[in-house]
């Protein structure tokens, strides 16, 4: 005997507390299984691409702060990479390492913020996230030494970075950077060997590496699924091709490799960290550029490996002072495309587990 | 034992009740002695309550604070002491929203009803030898029969709200404590068993008189009460009829104001039920081999009650959630067969006991020994069993490549 | 005196039993009429109390309200009408005929009955007693009891197995 069931819809989101924003999911349920899966975006849309095409290009720095507004270092440091593309400038090493430094303080805050949120889509009650909004907050704090601000740093610029580092920046930083590999391991004995969060996401959300290479999905979502890829490595950019690190893979693309990855991350971002203090070297931290940026007609895209995964900036200037076309290649964005295939056949816990595991940020998503 | 029974005496708060209704008695009609004694142990049942949500409320906070690194509420009174009652007279002044298309009547009467079965359960628990209200010789399964009546506002709160999330929850919640009810019964009747009584205080007294717990001779019982508990008073990790991050808040996603505060009560009590059940029924209540002599046994009780709402909020502080299917696979694979295997060595054991007509002294420490053994060894066998030792449920870490392009997936790590 | 609380008792309860169970045929919503056949069987639980029953009384609460009404909401959660109410029915007439007998007959008994009017004696415990008789003198109707249950849990297993 088969039972009757009829499918009913069950929205998840956009406002729900698990959808990092206002993102919405809408669920074709048939009993417990998902059976087909729509993704609604465009809640948080601000028009990011347009109104950049009426602004300077130095201008337009402070609008990429607020696409992942998590890691606002990392999207500075690739749009700005996109214009010196386009300009030719070249960056002094001082100031392509201070970028190495914070984008790497950025990955290991974005990385807890994601961590964290993970955990507690599993349904832990904000403890690992708590915990991890101590480095993070260390972090910040770092930033705000920096550059005067927390989230929204605006700090890397067209030839450089907006300021070189207080003095008291590398005590506090070094400090840091010693302390983390502790707290990493406090982590990981709260959460690695937690079987909760094993058979939470354990073949979970199984994103095959094809798919993930068909979806083009990037960074730690594609590594989870044991693609051995990171631009860092594939096309090295800034310092990196200097630094020694390792690029962790998982081996059965489900939540908990992505997880994994993430964690590892942290230990890698650590290691570059210590390599690029020791090896800052002295100098100025960025060249003079003129405000109004007038390059030369033509097209660049910069990409670099940002927490969430690759992150583009293709600019067409027609030799104005405004980019023609201000495009930007989001991460987030590009990770969710694979989300339906991961979540039908799953139950609504599940898919909110998957999409914990898939580190969105709204503002980059709907850009 | 001196001035025990003078009614100022605070180590037993019964003699002031006692010295009061007998003086009712004796200058009143027949009912009133009766009537007075059921308004003054509701009474006290509620403020005892009332007044622990108030600390517990407050300090959970501060502990989970802890826990999480940081302070936790500190602004309302000397370490923030007063946040409870700022909670309730936020709750209070809220707005109560009645949504639409609620059934209204289901709706109002749910948060009201989710209460009572909490605050019944209290009424069989003897805080001390003679403060209890009523010592039903059914005590123990009237602490089974409220707790499944539980199910039932919950449910009626799910379903009147119109929301899927809360109809959701209800379910969740509803099936949960239908198949933990199970292995919570077959935990209790160890207790029965080795005890021969169901009245609350015979237990208390039986621990009493053989100066052991029943946590020693009912280890894995103890272990499988706790766990049931858990998932009745939906606490992390078992909150899955209210997960946060799955389905909003459950069966109360429309509640807000009053009513919601009610639901939050009706959970706190329910907490400190389940925590008093384990303090009698396990922990020896009232007696601490010999301290209540000196010590009011009132308030041992309630420093193994509190102690054992500690555990609760520490495992919120600490475990994930884990799926409704996992746990309900978790009712009836593990608990289910570990209880019945208990309650099978418990009868063995006391009928080997009984038939021999065996000294308890000598009995009892080897039956300890023995039922602690057979704990271990079936949690470990039952785990082997259902797969902790299954190689896709052990924990790994992320690989670590240098060289790009290739593809590790499939590989064992 | 006479035991004028028990009296009282027993109006309310009867009032709320039969009121309860009155609804259950009135009400229009099925959900409404589950929360009032609860509410039917606790009444019910009420008097069995002060007939000084208590493990049965209790029991009635655990296996009734506890248990077989969480079964009815879950069936009636489960069938697939979206609007579940109470429909007008083409058996409304045979329904009220058979009401009618069973209340006529009911009555009769009640009439014809010679009641012995027993001796309200102290509240005595019944669990003990329930225990032994199901485990001694009606231990076999007890067994097959189980295994019809067992037999039929077996059955639903089997009925909604997917494979």
């Amino acid at each position: 005997m088969t039972m009757k069931s009829e499918p009913f819809v069950v929205n998840v989101g956009p406002q729900h507390p698990s959808t990092h924003g206002v993102f919405r999911l809408r669920l074709t349920m048939d009993g417990e299984r998902i059976v087909d899966a729509e993704m609604v975006m465009g809640y948080l849309h601000r028009s990011v691409e347009k109104l950049a095409e009426g602004r300077t290009y130095t201008q337009n720095i402070p609008f990429t702060d607020r696409l992942d507004y998590l890691s606002a270092m990392s999207n500075n440091l690739a749009y700005c990479m996109a214009v010196e593309k386009l300009m030719g400038i070249e960056v002094p090493e001082r100031g392509e390492f201070l970028r190495v430094i914070m984008a790497e303080f950025q990955r290991i805050a974005n990385h807890a913020m994601a961590i964290g949120s993970f955990a507690m889509e599993c349904g832990v009650w904000f403890t690992p996230l708590m915990w991890m909004f101590r480095d993070r907050e260390k972090i910040l704090d770092l930033f705000e030494m920096t550059c005067g601000a927390r989230l929204t740093t605006n700090y890397v610029r067209i030839g450089g970075v907006s300021f070189d580092i207080p003095p008291e920046f590398m005590p506090a930083a070094t400090a840091l950077v010693k302390e983390l590999p502790e707290r990493i391991a406090e982590y990981e004995s709260l959460l690695l060997e937690n079987e909760i969060i094993l058979v939470r996401s354990r073949d979970v959300g199984v994103l095959p590496p094809e798919l993930a290479i068909a979806a083009s999905t990037s960074g730690p979502v594609l590594r989870g699924s044991g693609v051995m890829w990171d631009i860092r490595k594939a096309d090295p950019y800034a310092v990196y091709d200097r630094l020694d690190f390792d690029i962790p893979v998982g081996t059965r693309g489900d939540c908990y490799d992505r997880f994994l990855v993430r964690l590892e991350e942290l230990r890698q971002s650590v290691r570059i960290l210590e390599q690029a203090l020791d090896m800052l070297p002295d100098g100025v931290a960025s060249v003079e550029v003129p405000l109004a940026l007038r390059p030369p007609a033509g097209e660049a895209y910069a990409r670099i490996e940002a927490p969430k995964g690759e992150l583009g900036f293709y600019l067409v200037s027609d030799g104005s002072p405004h980019p023609q076309r201000f495009h930007i290649r989001s991460p987030s964005f590009i990770n969710l495309t694979p989300l339906r295939d991961m979540v039908v056949g799953l139950t609504i816990p599940d898919a909110v587990v998957t999409l914990g595991s898939i580190d969105i940020v709204l503002g980059e998503v709907d850009r | 034992m001196i001035f025990l029974a003078e009614w100022w005496d605070v180590r037993d708060l019964g003699n002031a009740v006692g010295e009061l209704l007998e003086w009712l008695g004796d200058h009143g009609p027949d009912w009133l002695p009766y009537t007075a004694s059921a308004l003054v142990g509701a009474i006290t049942i509620v403020v005892f309550l009332l007044v622990s949500l108030l600390v517990f409320a407050w300090l959970e906070r501060r502990l989970i604070g802890r826990i999480q690194a940081r302070r936790g509420p500190n602004r309302v009174g000397p370490w923030g002491a007063f946040q409870s009652i700022a909670d309730a007279i936020k709750f209070v002044t809220k707005e109560a929203i009645t949504s639409a298309n609620a059934d209204r009547w289901v709706f109002w009467l749910a948060p009201i009803l989710v209460v009572v079965p909490a605050l019944v359960v209290f009424a069989v628990m003897p805080f001390n030898e003679g403060m209890i209200l009523a010592d039903l010789n059914v005590g123990v399964l009237f602490l089974v029969a409220v707790g499944s009546v539980t199910a039932i506002p919950i449910f009626m709160a799910g379903w009147s709200s119109n929301n899927k999330f809360s109809l959701m929850g209800a379910m969740r919640e509803v099936a949960m404590l239908i198949s933990y009810e199970i292995p919570l019964v077959l935990a209790l009747l160890g207790v029965v068993i080795f005890t021969n009584t169901m009245r609350m205080n015979g237990i208390v007294g039986w621990q009493d008189e053989h100066n052991t717990w029943l946590i020693f001779l009912q280890p894995l019982a103890v272990l499988i009460y706790f766990i049931a508990g858990a998932v009745e008073i939906n606490r992390t990790p078992t909150d899955i009829a209210e997960a946060e991050s799955e389905i909003v808040a459950g069966y109360h996603t429309e509640y807000s104001g009053v009513k919601f505060g009610m639901f939050w009560l009706a959970e706190y009590f329910a907490g400190f039920a389940i925590a008093a059940i384990i303090a009698t029924l396990y922990l020896g209540g009232w007696t601490l081999w010999g301290l209540e002599e000196w010590v009011p046994g009132w308030m041992i009780f309630l420093v193994k009650l509190y102690g054992l709402f500690w555990f609760f909020i520490w495992m919120r502080g600490t475990l994930p959630r884990l799926r409704i299917d996992q746990l309900m696979g978790f009712a009836w694979k593990a608990l289910l067969p570990l209880a019945l295997i208990n309650i099978f060595f418990a009868g063995l054991e006391v009928l080997l006991w009984q038939e021999n007509d065996l000294a308890a002294e000598a009995v009892l420490p080897g039956f300890a020994i023995a039922n602690l053994v057979l704990a271990v060894v079936l949690i470990v066998a039952w785990a082997q069993l259902l797969g902790r030792g299954r190689p896709q449920y052990r924990p790994t870490r992320a690989r670590l490549v240098k060289e790009l392009g290739a593809v590790v997936y499939g590989e064992e790590a | 005196m006479e035991d004028v609380g028990s009296i009282v008792a027993f109006w309310v309860l009867s009032v709320v039993t039969v009121g309860a169970a009155l609804m259950v045929v009135a009400v229009r919503n099925l959900i409404h009429a589950v929360l009032f056949l609860i509410l039917s069987f606790i009444g019910v639980a009420g008097l069995y109390i002060t007939l000084s029953a208590d493990f049965v009384a209790i029991t009635q609460i655990l296996i009734y309200a506890g248990a077989i009404s969480v079964l009815i909401l879950f069936a009636v959660m489960l069938t697939p009408r979206a609007a579940r109410d109470n429909a007008e029915t083409f058996l409304q007439l045979p329904g009220l005929v058979l009401a009618a007998l069973v209340g006529v007959t009911v009555g009769a008994i009640a009439l014809v009955t010679d009641w012995n009017e027993a001796t309200r004696g102290p509240f005595s415990e019944t669990a003990a007693a329930i225990g032994e008789a199901l485990l001694d003198k009606y231990v076999l109707p007890f067994e097959i009891a189980s295994v019809i249950l067992l037999a039929a849990m077996v059955g639903a297993i089997v009925l909604v197995r997917e494979d």
